[in-house]
């Protein structure tokens, strides 16, 4: 037990220690921060940008099989242990969490952004809107939610069946053994807290820009740093009186709060905007995304500048490993209870349809706007603030105002709902996996998080976001290649247990 | 006055019993799901039939066929029992209120069950085995048949005895290390139970909590 506890200590401290280091370099040299983060930036996309692509092409191949693999009837927990939620609300909540408020950031902006500045060919055409829609489904679709696949079964697998501590080390044990609890086990969980603040970061950045965004479209407020930083300030305050007081509860009721509304906007808009074109561009896009897939995740430009790559791909690619982490402990919590095959099931292909199809709505409606209802300004409008452009893209809709109210709640609701349950997973992982992480660690962490956020928007916006998280997800990356075949490992032995209690009850 | 606003976890009467609300699906006449707290029995009612119960210090009343007082006046340690009473969940814990779990680790903040949860020391009453001299027995509404046999018959039990008896179906796993051996029981004649394999055990043998694990029952599943 102390030798658990001081271990905790110790990853807090160093993970504590490294991020603040961060924030005062930051603060102090923000254009040195800009620079050298660009350096790295620069460096892993040229060197590295293939250990990305192909750690995470691997992951969706390595998901697919666990799929298919004789592992597929192992159950997450004891053998009597059943689901905690029904399917439906299970799956609901997955979908919030692993996408949240980037979906609501991004499902407008980034088809209009790939249609005026397409990967290749020519800008405004056609083709570029299916292009853009077939990369909008690639970044969104089964990669990202393999890396979850991988990490969230990973996670439930060694705490529920093998009773480890809720870390990230633990999935190494069949690699490591008890040299989990040592450095090399500390370093592995030094890495993930660093990697998820981060990820965190990246998206509370965000989430305070869309907000911001919210505020100007609705009251008015001028959409600036200052009320970012504001908007940060006071959400750091909201949610530490969260922890204080036990209303993690109400966290809950907000979340499905969230939910509900996402649902019922996606629908308003499938209703009041262009719906056949919506059912088309799901349709075609969907055939586009299976064709090209192989090709799309493996596009490096050897012999030419891969901007467009780095920038988008790269970036999500990165994010999604950044935030993996976080994502994939929420995931491993609600699952308990199901098989590896509902878990794969559930976890890749059900929201990666699910996704496919808000971005066909939310995108496919935005580009039918700009390409057949003449609303030219409305892609220049989207490509100058991308952080407005779900607010201008409802402008251009029946029941706007209505529009722009929801999507601003769900927008603040997903900022509150990520912030809370960011502290508890980086109190987890910083406190040796214990499921009870103390009030101090929270808040010290909920701290910190806001702090990156604002540090990382004053040093240049999206950029550095985008350049900081690509930096600290790297190692990462490799980190979930290896835990792969931990897991592997562990299912291998629990399906030799399991033959073994057989064969020894049939002998005796 | 009848509750009607039943919830999830309440404790409620029903049919003069003790019994646990686990479920309400309010769109059916009978709306209101429970399991009774003595032998674990699930029933079916209505928010009219059934009336609260909020458990507090010093109650005592029979789990699973074994007695237990409600206390507070030490933290739970392994292997104890905990009435979740007063339940603030982190953003990632699934119980509810009243949910009994058993604690597998514990430590000053507080404990973790073996359903993974991290319970703080405030949010629970430790379920001590047996019941305390000067405690309420909760067991029944109307305390006037308190001298119902099986009750105190069940409460004066100590706890090694009172511990749930084989029954057909049951899986049990032998704890030994050399190798892993898990069998049914298959067959009870008086004090012998009969494991599938032609095993056959006393039951104060099969008891032994040190040698044999009780898994689970095929009929629960």
């Amino acid at each position: 037990m102390d030798s658990n506890k001081n271990m905790g200590n110790s990853v807090f401290i160093i993970s504590l220690l490294l991020t603040l280091i961060f924030i005062v370099w930051g603060v102090f040299f923000t254009d040195n921060l800009a620079k050298v983060t660009d350096i790295i930036y620069n460096g892993s996309i040229d060197y590295l940008g293939w250990v990305y692509l192909g750690a995470t092409l691997f992951f969706v191949i390595f998901s697919i099989y666990l799929l298919f693999s004789k592992y597929g009837d192992i159950r997450l927990g004891k053998k009597t242990d059943r689901p905690d939620f029904n399917t439906a609300s299970w799956l609901a909540m997955l979908f919030g969490a692993g996408m949240g408020i980037g979906i609501v950031y991004w499902s407008v902006a980034e088809p209009v952004t790939h249609y005026t500045s397409p990967p290749y060919g020519e800008g405004y055409t056609i083709d570029a809107a299916n292009t853009a829609m077939k990369y909008t489904f690639f970044h969104w679709g089964l990669d990202p939610w393999a890396i979850y696949t991988v990490i969230g079964l990973a996670l439930a697998f060694f705490q529920y069946n093998k009773r480890l501590p809720a870390a990230i080390s633990s999935a190494f044990h069949p690699i490591l053994g008890d040299r989990i609890y040592g450095p090399i086990g500390k370093t592995i969980d030094i890495l993930s807290i660093f990697a998820t603040v981060f990820g965190i970061a990246t998206s509370l950045g965000l989430g305070a820009m869309q907000v911001t965004a919210g505020m100007h479209d609705l009251f008015g407020v001028p959409n600036q740093l200052f009320v970012q930083m504001i908007v940060i300030v006071v959400a750091t305050i909201i949610f530490i009186i969260s922890i204080n007081t036990g209303l993690e509860r109400g966290i809950q009721y907000l979340s499905n709060a969230a939910m509900i509304l996402s649902f019922a906007i996606m629908l308003l808009i499938l209703i009041v905007g262009p719906t056949l074109t919506v059912i088309k561009v799901f349709f075609n896009t969907t055939g586009l995304y299976i064709s090209d897939f192989i090709h799309m995740s493996l596009r490096l430009k050897p012999f030419g500048e891969g901007e467009w790559i780095a920038s988008w791909t790269l970036f999500y690619w990165a994010w999604w490993i950044a935030w993996a982490p976080f994502v994939g402990m929420f995931i491993a919590r609600v699952s308990k209870g199901r098989t590896v095959r509902e878990f794969v099931i559930g976890v890749l292909v059900v929201p990666t349809l699910g996704t496919c199809l808000w971005m066909s709505i939310f995108g496919g409606s935005a580009l039918e706007l700009v390409l057949n209802s003449g609303n030219h300004d409305l892609a220049k409008k989207i490509t100058k603030d991308v952080s407005l452009s779900i607010f201008t893209f409802f402008d251009y809709l029946p029941l706007s105002s209505v529009l722009s109210i929801l999507g601003f709640a769900v927008v603040v609701i997903y900022y509150i709902t990520v912030a809370d349950t960011a502290t508890f997973v980086l109190g987890m992982l910083s406190e040796g996996g214990t499921l009870n992480p103390s009030n101090k660690i929270k808040m010290t962490w909920g701290v910190i998080q806001s702090a990156l956020a604002a540090v990382l928007l004053l040093a240049g916006g999206l950029n550095v976001l985008q350049t900081a998280s690509i930096a600290a997800a790297l190692p990462f990356a490799i980190i979930l290649v290896v835990m792969c075949f931990s897991l592997v490992k562990g299912l291998k032995s629990e399906v030799e247990v399991q033959r073994g209690n057989k064969r020894s009850a049939n002998h005796s | 006055m009848k509750l009607y606003q039943v919830r999830k976890g309440q404790f409620v009467y029903y049919n003069n019993e003790l019994h646990k609300v686990y479920g309400v699906k309010p769109m059916y006449k009978l709306s209101v799901h429970l399991i009774k707290l003595r032998d674990l029995t699930q029933h079916i009612t209505n928010a009219a039939s059934v009336e609260k119960y909020k458990p507090k210090e010093n109650d005592s009343f029979i789990f699973n066929h074994k007695a237990y007082t409600l206390k507070k006046e030490r933290n739970a340690e392994a292997g104890d029992y905990i009435l979740i009473h007063n339940p603030m969940p982190d953003s990632l814990d699934t119980y509810t209120l009243n949910e009994i779990e058993l604690v597998e680790t514990a430590d000053k903040k507080g404990v973790i069950t073996g359903n993974s949860h991290g319970v703080k020391h405030n949010e629970y009453l430790l379920m001590v085995p047996g019941r305390a001299a000067g405690g309420n027995p909760i067991d029944y509404k109307d305390k006037a048949n308190d001298e119902d046999e099986s009750l105190s018959d069940i409460g004066a039990l100590s706890p090694a005895t009172s511990e749930q008896l084989p029954s057909l179906g049951d899986i049990y796993k032998k704890k030994d290390d050399v190798s892993i051996f898990e069998a049914m029981v298959v067959a009870i004649k008086d004090q012998t139970v009969y494991l599938g394999g032609g095993l056959e055990i006393t039951q104060e043998e099969l008891m032994n909590s040190e040698k044999w694990e009780f898994l689970y029952n095929l009929l629960d599943k």
